[in-house]
């Protein structure tokens, strides 16, 4: 943990993506994406349909693996990790199209992603988390394996003995996520509809329970996918509000994905352009809307000049 | 009375299929066979610590002392099952994956008929507890073993339905079963939530093969067709409850019980089978989803 905070200290980047690649089959998703984001940042990632914004959450997230490239939270390497760990390291986020537990209550939504913060160590599994970085000996990999199914399932029957037995530190830890998972839809105004199943919500509370969700992982870094879709102007003027509470609030540094480019430029301070899965600009809102490569990729070539 | 406790050992033995099928959409056919591992691991037990004699006293104490031992050793035999055979196959077409759960049967099956292991014999289960009749009402015997294995499945029912309703491990469970990947999203370890939806499964069918031993207590053979009945039977008692449904698998598992015993005592007792698998095709028929289970609309 020293490290980590001796790392932002020293000025460096909390999130740190170099390089990273992905094709799938011949067609390359993403080509040589690099984005560093400062602590407490708001960055916008936008693009045309098709240019690789959503894949490249899905790297960071760990839904895919790279073919190249690292991803650096802090200092410590993400890539290559399983998606529960990933969000464990700190790195949350929402989805395109609304993914809530639709059978689960609102409540119960909320209390699913408080589980990480719980106070358990699960050190032991990250080191022994099998990694795809160096070809090792066979045998080496076998034993890391067995090593990994035996410590899994001492686990597993850790926690089934916990649950079961009802110890005083698993009471306290349920009753620690029920408080936490209770405030955070109160501070989304969500906190009346706790117990209704989350798929009878309106779309509007779907959008913002999903946020919920995601910061009650305790996240470092949270990855908004269109959160704005399908909303009216003042519903989108309403999260644009959010958004920047949510940053102060939580000191989260953001990344977001949106096709509604006023709204991109408007709340955000730095903007990534996507095309092709190439970064074609970055910078300030107004050094990227008058970059001729970004005017291109969205409104077509560039009309031929009579001179 | 003879029904309602069968029908709480199809109940507990169903909530396996039930739960495996929540978190991972594929029927665990060697199921049932864990069933029958765990009646004759505890006859096995029994007769290694000298309880087998039929002079041997009956003992509550000796009877939970085996339950315990089963739970646990086929709680571990799940864990590997899973971790060996189907995790490696998580990624792989789900034909794969149940042509492996038909195989690790036939496995189970015949490494428990290798003379090392079970043998070949049919066995006699010690009586663990006293036959006594309790009560004798309107021609209904209530017998002693029935009070206990049906309080014992309410039992483990009502801890199982604590576990996935109330805690945070069931919480993942059910999260993890209605959007797997959204779940891992959210920090929800998967491989270990699939992995205790095994163990879990496990302990309650040899729970269930410890009861059915002591009420029944003839121990066939492992291969014998009772054995391979008895899941299939359980199976049907978690799809006419709604596959995938905890509480479905509860009302099936009775229903099926009652049914069959009532059809055996009125009917005819040849037709015993007839009556589990018509139900079997009527609910697949007119409510395909189960008792408890909803039809889930897709939204076009």
């Amino acid at each position: 943990m020293n490290a980590s905070e001796d790392h932002i200290a020293a000025g460096a980047p909390l999130l740190d993506i170099r390089g990273l690649s992905l094709a799938f089959g011949g067609l390359k998703a993403v080509n040589e994406f690099s984005l560093a984001l400062r602590p407490n940042a708001l960055q916008g990632l936008i693009g045309p349909n098709g240019a690789g914004k959503t894949t490249v959450f899905n790297l960071i997230t760990g839904v895919y693996r790279p073919d190249a490239g690292s991803i650096l939270l802090a200092g410590r390497r993400l890539n290559g990790l399983k998606p529960h760990l990933i969000a464990e390291a700190g790195v949350a986020r929402t989805f395109q199209n609304i993914r809530l537990f639709g059978d689960l209550s609102v409540f119960d939504n909320v209390c699913v992603a408080c589980h990480l913060r719980t106070g358990r160590t699960p050190a032991a599994m990250t080191l022994a988390a099998p990694r795809e970085d160096a070809p090792r000996h066979i045998a080496f990999r076998a034993a890391r394996t067995g090593a990994h199914a035996l410590l899994h399932m001492a686990l597993t029957a850790h926690d089934l003995a916990t649950v079961l037995l009802r110890t005083r530190r698993h009471l306290g830890e349920e009753r620690a996520i029920r408080e936490r998972a209770l405030h955070l839809l109160s501070m989304f105004h969500l906190d009346h509809r706790k117990d209704e199943l989350a798929r009878n919500l309106p779309y509007g509370d779907q959008r913002r329970l999903e946020i919920a969700r995601a910061l009650a992982t305790n996240p470092r870094v949270l990855l908004l996918d269109e959160p704005a879709a399908g909303m009216n102007t003042q519903e989108k003027r309403d999260l644009a509000g959010l958004i920047r509470r949510l940053r102060d609030e939580f000191r989260l540094t953001l990344l977001l994905i949106d096709h509604d480019v006023g709204l991109i430029m408007d709340i955000c301070e730095r903007i990534t352009v996507l095309d092709y899965g190439q970064v074609i600009a970055c910078g300030q809102p107004s050094e990227v809307q008058n970059d001729p490569k970004v005017i291109e990729a969205y409104l077509g070539e560039p009309m031929p000049h009579a001179e | 009375m003879d029904g309602l406790s069968v029908g709480s050992l199809y109940a507990l033995i169903a909530l396996g299929y039930t739960m495996v099928y929540g978190v991972l959409q594929f029927i665990n056919f060697a199921h049932g066979d864990i069933v029958m591992i765990g009646a004759w691991l505890s006859f096995w037990i029994c007769a290694r610590l000298g309880w087998a004699g039929n002079d041997a006293p009956p003992s509550l104490a000796r009877a939970a002392a085996t339950l315990l031992f089963a739970m646990v050793v086929c709680g571990t035999l799940g864990f590997l099952i899973e971790r060996l055979a189907y995790r490696p196959l998580r990624s792989a077409p789900r034909l794969n994956i149940l042509i492996t759960a038909i195989g690790m049967s036939l496995l189970l099956e015949n490494v428990g008929q290798l003379p090392i292991v079970f043998g070949t014999e049919n066995q006699g289960m010690p009586g663990l507890l006293p036959k006594e009749t309790l009560l004798s009402v309107a021609g209904v015997n209530i017998t002693l073993i029935d009070v206990l294995i049906i309080g014992c499945s309410i039992a483990l029912m009502a801890g199982l339905n604590h576990l996935v309703y109330s805690t945070r491990l069931g919480l993942a469970m059910r999260a993890a079963s209605f959007d797997t990947k959204t779940a891992s999203l959210m920090g929800v370890n998967i491989n270990r939530t699939i992995s205790l939806a095994f163990v879990i499964g496990a302990m309650l069918a040899a729970a269930a093969g410890f009861l059915y031993a002591v009420k029944y207590t003839n121990l066939n053979q492992p291969a014998f067709p009772t054995w391979i009945l008895l899941g299939l039977t359980a199976f049907v008692a978690a799809v006419v409850g709604g596959i995938g449904n905890i509480r479905g698998a509860m009302i099936g598992g009775v229903l099926i019980g009652l049914l069959e015993k009532f059809g055996t005592a009125y009917v005819s007792s040849s037709f015993k089978e007839v009556y589990v698998f018509s139900i079997l095709i009527l609910v697949l028929l007119f409510k395909p989803t189960g008792i408890l289970g909803s039809a889930r609309v897709e939204k076009v």
